[in-house]
C-alpha cells in the first residue's frame, strides 16, 4: 500500500485518503453548453504529472496532490489554498 | 524408534521427549513435536503422500519445503495443505489428495493411459466443439481432476491482523539474513526478521558447508546469539513474507495472523531454491533434491532411504553425499554430470570413501517399484550432448536418488515489486536484474552469493546499507564483496534428458511433460508467455518455484532463441498460498446505533440496515409483518405515531456566508428564508442529476441547521467541503450527524402528547405553524422543535443531544401511552410518505434523475446565478423531457407490481415502478412509477409489466394521494 | 437508604451504558451522568497499568470550530498549541488541536477542571450572530465518544485496529493521530497519566459499542480488561 503525505496529518496510508478527481478551473456559467459539458463529463486522462483534489478522510481535510499517472509516483501534497486563495463569485 | 529416526544431533527440530500421533489415511503413525506431516510419514517409510493433478501418479516429498504440489494434503476442513512444512495436527485424519479407492491404488490411475490421446492444450481442442458441449465436459473433468475438497460448512476460525513498524525490514534468516539484520541493528536500526522456518538460520541448519560438517550448525548458533542480545531486532519465525508492495508494504503470515508490516528499507534475503532434474519417471517417490535428503536428516532426524545414487552437477552434491554416509545410508554412486572431476575436497573426502563416481553421466531413467510407488534403481548413461546421451544405459539399483543440479533465485517478491529476474548464460541461473526502488537490496544466495563467506560479507554490506536507506547516521561503509560469489558452477546448463516414451516431468503440479512444452511451442505458442497459458506450465499452486527454470530453458531454446538476458514469466503475490480466513482476519464492519435502538429491540422491533445503520423496518413478529405495518400506519393517521429519525444526516452551516453557501450547494433560495423557519432543499451534483434533499432550519442569520439523507449525508459533506476549498466563502461546515438523536412524533394527537413535555415553546398552530422551527426543551432536555409534514400529519420533528435520545423516547412513549401512541418503523413511513406523494432519493430517483422529471421543479430557483448542477440543469431543462415520475393507482384486486418492475409501450420500455403500497388509508393500491411524458396527465392509463410478463394497467392519478389540500399537516 | 446510582437514573447517558453494566461496572454521577467508576477485582488498579480501558464519554467536553476559534481560545487565555497536538491547560483541562480551526477541549479524570463550561459560557454570553469571527460551538460531548486506554500494552494493543505507529518512542506525548481505527475515523491522542502510557480515544458516538467491542477484542492477548475512573485516578 503507497503512502501518502497529508499536508496536514503527514505520512498515512493511502487507504485513508479519498481520491476527488482532477483539479480544474470551473468555466464562467456563461460558457458555452459544449464548453460546460467538458467541465462536467470530460476528464483529461493526461499521462505524466497532474493535479487531484485528495481528501483525507478522518478528517474530512482537502488538499492538491501532484501525482505521476505513469509511475503513480506522488510528487508534491500541499493545502488548497495555494491554488484558490481568494473568495469566487458569481454573478 | 521407528527404524528411520537417527539419534541426536540429528533432528535438531524435534523433541524426542514428546511423542504425537499423526493420523494419515485412517492409519496412525508416531511422531514428535516438531515434526511436519511428511517427516513424520517417511520416519515410517511412507513416502506416498499424494497423487498427482492429471495422471494419478503416486508422489513423494521432492524438495522437503513444498516446492511442489507432491505434497498437499487435504484436512477436514481445509485443502491443499503442504504437508512438508505443516505441523503434525492433533485430533483430525489427515487425507492425500486426488484419488479414488485408496493412495495406494487409485482406480484414476488408468487416465495415465490415455495420456497419448491427452496432449496439451487437449482441452482447448477437444472440448469446445461443437459449440456448447464445454459444459457436460466440465463436469466430469473437474471431478477428475482437481486438488483438495472444500467443505462450504468448515468453521470459520479467529484469525487476526496487525500492523508492523520496522526501519529495517530482513527477509529470509539464513547466513546472509542473519548478518544483515545484525549490522542494520548495529547501525541503530529497529529491525524485524523475517524467516519461514521454526528456527532460524537457514541453510546453516542442514547443509554441510565443511567436510567435518561441523561449521554450518556452530555458526547458526552464534549468530542467533548474538541476534538474542541485541534487542532491537524482532524476529518472527514460522512466518511467510507473502508480497512486497508499494513503499515496503509486506504482508506476513504466521500462523493465524497476517501482519502488515512497513518498513523503511528491505533487505531481501530469500536464498535460493533448488531445482529438479528432468528424466524419464524423474516424479517417483524416492527422488528427492540433495538438499531435501539433507533436511530430513538434520532437522528432522530422518534417515531419506537405504541405498542412494547421488545424481550431481556441483559440489554440494558431493556434500550430500557425505551427509547419506554420516545418516547410514549406503550410497551406490555418485552420478557427476559434469565433463571434468571435481577438485572439491568434498569430491575427494567421497572418493577417499571408495563410493563410485561416474563423471558426465546422467540418470536417463527412473525405475519404479510396485505400483510405481517406490524407487527401483536408476539407468544411467553417458552424456554426448546437451540434453542426449549414448544410448548404452546401466542400472543402479537404489531407493533413494538425490539431485543437486543447480538453483534459482527466490527472488518473488523482488518480482513483485516490480524487479527483474534475468537469465545469465554464464551462470545458467536466474539473477537479479533489477531491485524494486531505492530502498532494497539484496544479499545472499537469492543475490547469487553461494560462498558462505561471501554472504555474511554481502549481509553485511546490506544491512549498512539498508540502515542508511532508512535514514539512520551509520559508520563508514563496509567492503563491498564481489558479486556472485561461488555461484560459478553450482548450476548445470541443461539438466533436461528427454525420454521418447516420455513421463519426463517439467512440472509437477501439472503433470507436464517435455514433450507438452515442445508441443506447445510447435502449436505456435512460442513466447513463454504463451506456452504458459497454453500448457498451464508454472501455473499450479508452486507457481513455478520448482519448473520455471527449466521450463525457460526448454521454451526460450525451443523457440530459437537466446538464453542469455532472457526472463521468466511474471511472479506474483502470493509467494505462498494464503487462507481466506487469514486475509479476511477478524473484519472490521462499524454499525451505528440510534440512542433509542436498544429501546426498539425491548419492543420488538425487525431491525434493517440503512447505511451503516440500524433501524426499525417495523415492530413485531416476523410472521405478522403486513398487519403490524398497517396497524402502524393506522396509529399515525388516527392517533400518534413515534418514529426514530436518529439516522438523518445534520449539519450546521455557520458564518456570514451561510446563506450563499447553501445558495450554490442547494436548488432553492436561502437568502430571504426567515430565521425560525425552515426550507426543502435538494442537491444536484454537476451534471445536474438529483444527489440528495432534506431542510434547512434557518436558527439565526448565519446559522442553518441542515438535515441530509441517512446514507447521503457524508458525501454531501464532502462535496460541501470539497466546493468551499475552492470558493473559500467564510462559513464553518459541521456534520453534526451522531450528536444529535431525533424523532418524529406525528399523527392528529402529536401536539397534545408534546405539550405535556414541552413548556418554553408554545406550540400553538399561529405561534408553531407548520415549516416552523423552535428551540427550547423537551421532556427538560434542550431541543431543536420542527413541524414537519413527510407522513402527512400534524407533526414535530424533536431534536436533542445524543447523550438524552433515549430519556426523550421514554418520555414521549411514556406520555403518549393515554393516546395510543405507537413506534412505527421505517416501512410504515414508507406508505405514509408514499400517500402523500414524497419521494426517496435513491429510491423515486436514480443517477441521471433531473428533478423536472420527478416534478421537482418547484424546488428550483432559476434566478439564482449559480448552483452546482444549475448549467446542466438549464440545458436539460430547454430539451423536451423523456420521461416524467407520475403517481398511479391500481384498482383493487389487481396483483401489486414490484419496485422496478417496467412500465412498457408495446415492446418499449418506458421506465419503472419506483414505490408501490396498498393504502388502507385510501383503500387501494398507490405507487409512483417513471411513465413517457406523454401519459402523464391524470387520468392517462399505462402498462406495467409483471416480473411473470403479464402486463396489468396503472391509472395516473394527481399527487398527494392522500389529504391532497395538505390539511392535516398543517393544522 | 439510597438507591444505588443506575445509567438510567438521569438523562445523560454514557453511549454505551448497557454494555459497561454486562460487564459488571459500578457507577458514580459525574457531569450529569452516571460514569463507570469500576469494574470490581482486587487488580483493577494493576490492570491499568498492564492493559486497560475506560469509557469517559459522560465527562464534560466541548469544541470550537470556524473561523477565529483558535484566536478566540488565545485571547480566553488557553494555550493552543500546533495542529495535531495537544496541550494541558491551567486548570488540568486539555485542549486537542484538531486543525487549524478545530479545537476541542475536555475536562480532566476527576472532572474537576472547568474550563469546557467556562468557555461555552463564555462563548454564549457574547453577540450571536457573531460580530467578528470567533469560531462556532461544537457538540463533542455528544457526537464522539471518550474512551481511554492505558498500560503498557496499550501501543501493542492500538497496532491491532490503527495502521499508525504510535509506540512511544515514536509517538510522543502530546502528539494526536487522526486516522482509522478499527476502520473508524477517529482521534487518538498520546497523553500519559501519571507516567502510565494512555491514548485518550475519540470517535463517533453512534459507533461506541462496536468500537468499545473492537478494541476489548485487540486487548484480549495482553490479558486487557475493562477498568474504571477510580483505577485510572490511582495511575
Amino acid at each position: 500500500m503507497k503512502i501518502m503525505n497529508c499536508p496536514m496529518n503527514g505520512p498515512r496510508n493511502v487507504s485513508e485518503f479519498v481520491w476527488g478527481g482532477e483539479v480544474r478551473e470551473m468555466p464562467d456559467p456563461a460558457a458555452s453548453d459544449h464548453e460546460w459539458a467538458e467541465y462536467v463529463f470530460i476528464e483529461n486522462n493526461t499521462k505524466g504529472v497532474v493535479r487531484e483534489w485528495w481528501m483525507h478522510a478522518p478528517t474530512s481535510y482537502w488538499f492538491i496532490a501532484e501525482r505521476n499517472t505513469e509511475t503513480d509516483e506522488i510528487v508534491r501534497t500541499y493545502p488548497a489554498t495555494e491554488l484558490y486563495n481568494s473568495r469566487r463569485e458569481f454573478k | 524408534m521407528s527404524s528411520h529416526r537417527l539419534p541426536q544431533p540429528h533432528g535438531i527440530l524435534i523433541d524426542r521427549s514428546k511423542s504425537i500421533t499423526l493420523r494419515f489415511e485412517g492409519r496412525d503413525y508416531p511422531a514428535f513435536q516438531g515434526d511436519t506431516i511428511t517427516s513424520a510419514l517417511l520416519a515410517s517409510g511412507q513416502r506416498v503422500i499424494s497423487r498427482s493433478f492429471k495422471y494419478h501418479r503416486p508422489r513423494g516429498t521432492l524438495s522437503m519445503m513444498a516446492q511442489e504440489a507432491n505434497s498437499l494434503v487435504q484436512f477436514p476442513g481445509e485443502p491443499s495443505v503442504r504437508a512438508d512444512t505443516a505441523a503434525v495436527p492433533a485430533g483430525i485424519d489427515v487425507r492425500a489428495q486426488n484419488y479414488l479407492g485408496s493412495l495406494g491404488r487409485d482406480w484414476l490411475s488408468v487416465i495415465e493411459w490415455l495420456s497419448p490421446f491427452l496432449p496439451v492444450g487437449f482441452y482447448y481442442k477437444a472440448f469446445y466443439k461443437p459449440k456448447g458441449v464445454w459444459k457436460y465436459w466440465e463436469r466430469l473433468i473437474r471431478a477428475l481432476a482437481g486438488l483438495g475438497r472444500i467443505d462450504e460448512h468448515a468453521h470459520h476460525g479467529y484469525a487476526d491482523k496487525a500492523y508492523l513498524f520496522a526501519d529495517v525490514a530482513v527477509i529470509g534468516g539464513g547466513a546472509a539474513g542473519m548478518q544483515a539484520a545484525l549490522d542494520a541493528a548495529a547501525a541503530g536500526a529497529e529491525v524485524i526478521l523475517i524467516d519461514d522456518q521454526p528456527r532460524l538460520g537457514g541453510a546453516l541448519n542442514y547443509a554441510r558447508f565443511d567436510v567435518e560438517g561441523r561449521r554450518g550448525a556452530r555458526l547458526a548458533e552464534e549468530l542467533r546469539g548474538r541476534i538474542g542480545a541485541a534487542g532491537n531486532i524482532q524476529v518472527l519465525t514460522d512466518a511467510t513474507c507473502t508480497g512486497w508492495f508499494a513503499d515496503n508494504w509486506l504482508p506476513v503470515t504466521q500462523g493465524q495472523r497476517l501482519y502488515k508490516l512497513r518498513a523503511k528499507s528491505v533487505v531481501i534475503a530469500a536464498g535460493a531454491l533448488e531445482q529438479p532434474t528432468v528424466f524419464r519417471n524423474n516424479d517417483l517417490p524416492g527422488i528427492m533434491y540433495g538438499s531435501a535428503a539433507q533436511r530430513l536428516i538434520r532437522l528432522y532426524g530422518v534417515k531419506p532411504g537405504h541405498r542412494a545414487v547421488v545424481a550431481t552437477a556441483n559440489d554440494a552434491g558431493y556434500a550430500v553425499a557425505l551427509d547419506l554416509i554420516e545418516a547410514g545410508v549406503t550410497v551406490a554412486g555418485v552420478v557427476d554430470l559434469r565433463a571434468e572431476p571435481s577438485a572439491s575436497p568434498f569430491a575427494s573426502a567421497v572418493a577417499a570413501r571408495g563410493i563410485a563416481v561416474h563423471q558426465r553421466h546422467a540418470v536417463c531413467e527412473g525405475i519404479p517399484g510396485p505400483g510405481k510407488r517406490s524407487l527401483f534403481g536408476v539407468e544411467i548413461d553417458a552424456i554426448t550432448g546437451r540434453g542426449v546421451t549414448a544410448g548404452r544405459p546401466h542400472r543402479i539399483e537404489c531407493d533413494l536418488l538425490c539431485t543437486s543440479v543447480g538453483y534459482t533465485p527466490a527472488g518473488h517478491l523482488v518480482c513483485h515489486s516490480g524487479g527483474q529476474l534475468v537469465y545469465d548464460s554464464d551462470l545458467s541461473m536466474l539473477v537479479i536484474d533489477r531491485l524494486p526502488g531505492s530502498t532494497a537490496i539484496a544479499a545472499g544466495a537469492v543475490n547469487a552469493a553461494f560462498e558462505l563467506d561471501a554472504a555474511l560479507a554481502e549481509g553485511t554490506y546490506a544491512g549498512w546499507r539498508a540502515a542508511q536507506l532508512a535514514g539512520l547516521g551509520v559508520g563508514a561503509e563496509p567492503p563491498r564483496p564481489a558479486a556472485r560469489a561461488g555461484a560459478a558452477g553450482q548450476n548445470h546448463p541443461w539438466p533436461i534428458f528427454p525420454h521418447p516414451k516420455g513421463r519426463d516431468f517439467i512440472d509437477f503440479d501439472e503433470d507436464l511433460q517435455v514433450k507438452d512444452i515442445l508441443n506447445a511451442l510447435a502449436d505456435g505458442y512460442d513466447d513463454l508467455d504463451l506456452v504458459k497459458r497454453y500448457s498451464t506450465v508454472v501455473m499450479g499452486p508452486s507457481q513455478g518455484r520448482h519448473s520455471a527454470l527449466n521450463n525457460m530453458r526448454l521454451a526460450t531454446v525451443g523457440a530459437g532463441r537466446e538464453l542469455q538476458g532472457a526472463t521468466v514469466t511474471t511472479q506474483r503475490p502470493p509467494f505462498q498460498p494464503e487462507l481466506l480466513e487469514v486475509l479476511g482476519g477478524r473484519g472490521f464492519q462499524p454499525t451505528r446505533l440510534t440512542a433509542m435502538h436498544h429501546r426498539h429491540l425491548e419492543l420488538g422491533a425487525q431491525m434493517m440496515p440503512a447505511g451503516v445503520w440500524l433501524r426499525p423496518a417495523y415492530y413485531g413478529a416476523e410472521s405478522r409483518r403486513a398487519e403490524n405495518i398497517a396497524a402502524e400506519v393506522r396509529a399515525v393517521r388516527e392517533n400518534v405515531g413515534l418514529i426514530d429519525v436518529s439516522t438523518l444526516g445534520k449539519l450546521e452551516i455557520r458564518g456570514p456566508d451561510a446563506a450563499e453557501f447553501l445558495n450554490r450547494m442547494y436548488t432553492f433560495a436561502y437568502a430571504k428564508q426567515p430565521v425560525g423557519r425552515s426550507r426543502y432543499v435538494l442537491m444536484t451534483d454537476g451534471t445536474g442529476a438529483i444527489a440528495d434533499d432534506g431542510v434547512a432550519c434557518r436558527m439565526n442569520e448565519q446559522h442553518f441547521y441542515v438535515t441530509a439523507t441517512t446514507s447521503g449525508v457524508d458525501a454531501v459533506y464532502r462535496a460541501m467541503m470539497r466546493w468551499n476549498a475552492e470558493w473559500r466563502l467564510n462559513v464553518d461546515i459541521a456534520n453534526v450527524t451522531a450528536a444529535f438523536q431525533a424523532v418524529n412524533l406525528a399523527g392528529p394527537k402529536s401536539r397534545e402528547v408534546l405539550a405535556k413535555l414541552v413548556s418554553d415553546i408554545d406550540l400553538g398552530s399561529e405561534a408553531f405553524p407548520y415549516m416552523g422551527v423552535r428551540e427550547g426543551h423537551a421532556a427538560g432536555v434542550p431541543a431543536r422543535l420542527m413541524r414537519v409534514g413527510f407522513v402527512g400529519e400534524l407533526g414535530y420533528e424533536i431534536h436533542v443531544p445524543a447523550s438524552q435520545g433515549e430519556h426523550l423516547w421514554d418520555a414521549l412513549m411514556r406520555e403518549g401511552a393515554a393516546h395510543g401512541i405507537r413506534a412505527f418503523g421505517v416501512e410504515a413511513q414508507r406508505v405514509l410518505r408514499l400517500e402523500k406523494g414524497h419521494i426517496i432519493i435513491g429510491q423515486d430517483t436514480d443517477g441521471l434523475t433531473f428533478p423536472q422529471e420527478a416534478e421537482m421543479g418547484w424546488a428550483i430557483a432559476a434566478s439564482k446565478p449559480f448552483y452546482v448542477g444549475k448549467r446542466a440543469i438549464d440545458v436539460q431543462a430547454a430539451r423536451p423531457l423523456t420521461r416524467r415520475l407520475v403517481g398511479f393507482a391500481l384498482p383493487a384486486g389487481t396483483t401489486l407490481p414490484e419496485e422496478c418492475h417496467l412500465t412498457v409501450r408495446g415492446e418499449e420500455i418506458v421506465g419503472r415502478v419506483t414505490s408501490i403500497a396498498m393504502s388502507a388509508s385510501l383503500g387501494k393500491a398507490v405507487g409512483l412509477a417513471y411513465v413517457a411524458p406523454d401519459q402523464a396527465e391524470p387520468g392517462t392509463r399505462f402498462d406495467i409489466k409483471l416480473g411473470n410478463g403479464t402486463i396489468i394497467q396503472g391509472e395516473v392519478v394527481p399527487v398527494p394521494f392522500y389529504d391532497p389540500e395538505n390539511k392535516r399537516q398543517e393544522m | 437508604m439510597n438507591t444505588p446510582l443506575t445509567p438510567q437514573s438521569l438523562p445523560r447517558r454514557s453511549f454505551l451504558y448497557r454494555k459497561l453494566a454486562a460487564l459488571g461496572a459500578r457507577f458514580a454521577a459525574g457531569n450529569e451522568a452516571a460514569i463507570a467508576a469500576s469494574f470490581g477485582g482486587t487488580d483493577e488498579a494493576a490492570a491499568a497499568h498492564n492493559l486497560g480501558l475506560a469509557d469517559l464519554s459522560p465527562l464534560r467536553r466541548v469544541g470550537f470550530k470556524g473561523p477565529g476559534a483558535a484566536d478566540w481560545l488565545v485571547a480566553q487565555g488557553l494555550t493552543v498549541p500546533e495542529v495535531n497536538r495537544c496541550a494541558a491547560q491551567a486548570d488540568g483541562a486539555r485542549l486537542f488541536r484538531l486543525g487549524a480551526n478545530d479545537l476541542m477541549i475536555t475536562t480532566d479524570l476527576g472532572a474537576t477542571a472547568t474550563l469546557p463550561d467556562k468557555l461555552s459560557a463564555a462563548w454564549a454570553a457574547l453577540e450571536n450572530p457573531p460580530q467578528s469571527p470567533r469560531g462556532f460551538p461544537m457538540p463533542r460531548q455528544e457526537g464522539f465518544c471518550w474512551f481511554v486506554l492505558t498500560g503498557r500494552h496499550a501501543a501493542a494493543a492500538m497496532a491491532k485496529v490503527c495502521g499508525v505507529d504510535l509506540r512511544p518512542h515514536r509517538f510522543p506525548v502530546g502528539a494526536i493521530a487522526q486516522t482509522s481505527v478499527a476502520r473508524l475515523s477517529a482521534v487518538a491522542a498520546r497523553d500519559d497519566i501519571n507516567g502510565t502510557l494512555a491514548f485518550q480515544l475519540f470517535a463517533d458516538s453512534a459507533s461506541a459499542e462496536y468500537w468499545w467491542d473492537c478494541i476489548l477484542d485487540a486487548m484480549q492477548e495482553f490479558g486487557g480488561r475493562p477498568v474504571g475512573t477510580e483505577a485510572l485516578r490511582a495511575l
